[in-house]
């Protein structure tokens, strides 16, 4: 709105400023009118010469048409100082219809010879003495009147000398003017550009501050949302700077109590801390102001993201288990301003991880009892010398014994499964030589290889492989990829099992002419509870834990696991374990 | 001075565990090793009464039980003087490794994980049978 007054105020200016034709005719048509007016009103100043006075008056009209045309038509305004011209040349017939020399009328040249002096250039002052002179000896010119003296030729020499001395003033006012207000539309234009640019910057800055303003309040109502965590903001020196209705929730203290006031450190155990400390254990002469906060925000300071379980202190003593995520705060230029503190309690999560070993541990000791009692009474059973049983409760008494030992065997390996997740894993580990465990667990597969008519081939390396680890876990190990590999060979299949030694290495190998594995389903093979569709499909007894406890021993022993299949050729597994050092021979090769 | 000399020339059992079955299975096993069994209890505190009132050559012990636990009873008798000499076997059915240190460390002779074979328990007591009569 202010915009279009304003424009519309600027229109007018510059319309004053360069006055149309129509303006600049006007005065003209003015003294034509005056003249007229005084014509008519003294009858004793006469109309001397018809033709010439009305030719002159149909020039001016002539030149005032134009005017006005020209006043609609802008493209056409250079064209402009032609209206002066035929100005010049009717009043000169004018002024030669109304007496010649003697006319009253005279005066009026000087109306044209303004405007065409104003032109810009000087050469329009040379124009102006010379149309003024032609003006001026109009009446000589048309015939009506001849010279009588040296002193009618001088008027039309003198009269347009002085003319031109003015159009010449005329001429260098209106260049100044011209100048003057070219600046001055310089200058008017440079301040609506900079208006227009302040304007813009203006509505930048109010979008930006609109933007700003949205961002503040989705920031704070998350900073409030966020009740589940604690989000505490410290200075470098651990002095609290910002904290959020979470941390008031964990550890109690509102945000101007703890504010400027408190320090994160004030909030962790102090042992806890010093740990820590020596643990990442600063070297000796370094300064270390806070041994603990230094300790709390290193990997942080370092720009890493560390997340660590730590214990927070309320004020009133109470301690929370939380998992906290450090990171630093840092300002336009990089420079570390501060850290950033976010923790959740892990109360829960731990007494549900409790809870789950408890109940994994009971399901284990209550499954346990009564299958000592099954075992152990059908073990009477087949031991009473009194009552012995015939051939076929022999049998019958087998599948039961064999059955309450899958039970048993599985109660295991869920216990122990729970044991690798909660990370428990209890390793009784010395160097142990790795061929013995080997061919224990090919001994001990024999009879079942024997029963399924599969030949079980061991191959051993001349030299010893010490590994690191606990036997009874290893045994497993071995034992498990055995057991898998007579189960899923068919009846006249192979299964050799190899151990040999490469440079720090121990590789053991158990290679079946089995059914084998889809490669589709290679990668989930370790997964807990899966079992491999030429296993299900081949009816294979098995829950799919086998390889899940394999891997978590071998990988608990720092090795490897590998498998390569062919579906309807065999499988190989490989395990990988490192050698004691000593043991290692060098450059010897299986 | 115990009633030692009282004692028939068999070496004595006291057997506790709170499962009937398995206690039965451990009483058979004792039956058949040749030993004498005193007494079967079903949990901790009468246990307790029992070997201290009978001071048996060897008690067969479940780790967890109502009253006293096995480990328990374990390092009551071995602050016993008069007990301490006994041979002690813990029964359980933790497998976990600490639960078997924990029983060793307490002073247990042996640790035995159910389930057990009643034949195996048996023979491993008739081969304890001359070595507990033996003073040593």
């Amino acid at each position: 709105m202010t915009k279009k007054l304003r424009l519309a105020g600027l229109w007018i200016a510059r319309k004053l400023d360069t006055p149309s034709p129509l303006v600049k005719q006007s005065a003209t048509i003015m003294g034509i009118v005056g003249a007229l007016i005084v014509i008519v009103g003294f009858p004793e100043i006469d109309i001397e010469h018809h033709p010439t006075f009305w030719t002159g008056l149909g020039f001016i009209a002539a030149a005032s048409a134009t005017a006005t045309v020209f006043t609609w038509r802008p493209d056409l305004a250079r064209f402009a100082l032609f209206i002066p011209v035929l100005d010049l040349v009717g009043i000169g017939l004018f002024r030669a219809g109304t007496g010649g020399v003697a006319s009253l009328f005279s005066a009026l040249i000087i109306l044209p010879v303004i405007w065409l002096a104003s032109g810009e250039g000087r050469r329009y002052i040379l124009y102006s003495a010379v149309l003024t002179s032609v003006s001026l000896m109009m009446p000589t010119l048309l015939g009506l009147s001849t010279p009588q003296s040296s002193a009618d030729w001088l008027r039309g020499i003198f009269a347009p000398f002085v003319f031109a001395l003015a159009a010449a003033i005329v001429n260098e006012l209106s260049r100044q003017g011209r100048a003057q207000l070219a600046s001055i539309r310089a200058l008017a234009d440079d301040k609506e550009r900079m208006l227009q640019r302040t304007v813009e910057y203006a509505a930048q800055l109010q979008e930006s501050e609109a933007k700003y303003r949205a961002f503040d309040r989705m920031f704070r109502s998350v900073w409030a949302a966020v009740t589940e965590q604690s989000v505490i903001g410290t200075d470098v020196t651990g002095l609290v700077d910002a904290w959020n209705p979470g941390a008031t929730r964990l550890l109690g203290p509102t945000a101007d109590k703890a504010e400027d006031k408190m320090h994160i450190f004030d909030f962790h155990v102090p042992t806890e801390l010093e740990s820590r400390a020596r643990e990442l254990n600063y070297p000796p002469g370094e300064t270390v102001l806070n041994p603990g906060f230094s300790a709390l925000v290193e990997s942080a300071r370092l720009g890493a993201a560390e997340v660590r379980e730590w214990t927070y202190v309320r004020p009133d003593g109470t301690q929370v288990p939380v998992e906290l995520a450090v990171t630093k705060r840092v300002d336009e230029n990089g420079e570390t301003i501060g850290y950033l503190f976010v923790a959740s309690d892990v109360t829960k999560a731990r007494e549900v991880s409790r809870l789950k070993d408890e109940f994994v541990g009971l399901i284990s000791h209550e499954l346990r009892t009564p299958l000592s009692s099954i075992l152990g009474y059908l073990e009477l059973m087949r031991d009473d010398e009194d009552n012995p049983l015939s051939t076929e409760q022999v049998q019958y008494l087998g599948v039961a014994e064999r059955n309450a030992h899958r039970l048993l065997r599985l109660v295991g390996d869920l216990l122990f499964t729970a044991q690798v997740e909660s990370g428990k894993f209890p390793l009784d580990a010395r160097d142990v030589p790795l061929e013995a465990i080997v061919s224990a667990a090919i001994e001990s597969a024999g009879p079942a290889a024997d029963a399924s008519g599969i030949e079980l081939v061991e191959v051993l390396p001349d030299v010893p492989a010490i590994v690191h680890g606990d036997p009874l876990r290893l045994g497993q190990a071995v034992d498990n990829l055995i057991s898998n590999a007579v189960k899923f060979t068919p009846r006249g299949g192979k299964v050799t099992v190899a151990l040999a030694v490469q440079h720090d290495r121990a590789v053991v190998t158990v290679r079946d002419t089995g059914m084998g594995i889809p490669e589709s389903e290679l990668n989930q093979l370790f997964a807990r509870f899966f079992r491999a569709t030429t296993a299900t499909r081949n009816a294979v007894p098995g829950v799919g834990l086998g390889l899940t406890i394999t891997k978590a021993i071998v990988t608990a022993h720092h090795g490897e696991m590998s498998v390569e299949s062919e579906e309807g050729v065999g499988t190989c597994f490989s395990l990988k374990l490192p050698l004691v050092p000593a043991s290692s021979p060098v450059g010897v090769h299986p | 001075m115990k009633a030692v000399n009282e004692r028939p020339q068999r070496a004595g059992v006291i057997v506790a565990d709170d499962d009937p079955d398995v206690r039965t299975l451990v009483a058979i096993a004792v039956a058949r090793s040749g030993l004498e069994l005193i007494e079967e209890l079903s949990e901790g505190d009468s246990a307790w009464e029992a070997i201290q009132t009978f001071a048996p050559d060897l008690v067969v012990l479940d780790v967890a039980m109502p009253g006293k636990t096995g480990l328990e009873l374990t390092r009551l008798i071995r602050s016993d003087a008069d007990l301490e000499d006994i041979h002690v076997i813990l029964l359980s059915a933790a497998v976990d490794e600490d639960a078997q240190r924990a029983g060793l460390e307490a002073g247990a002779d042996e640790y035995m994980l159910k389930p057990f074979s009643p034949r195996e328990l048996a023979e491993r007591l008739a081969g304890l049978a001359e070595h507990l009569l033996t003073p040593s």
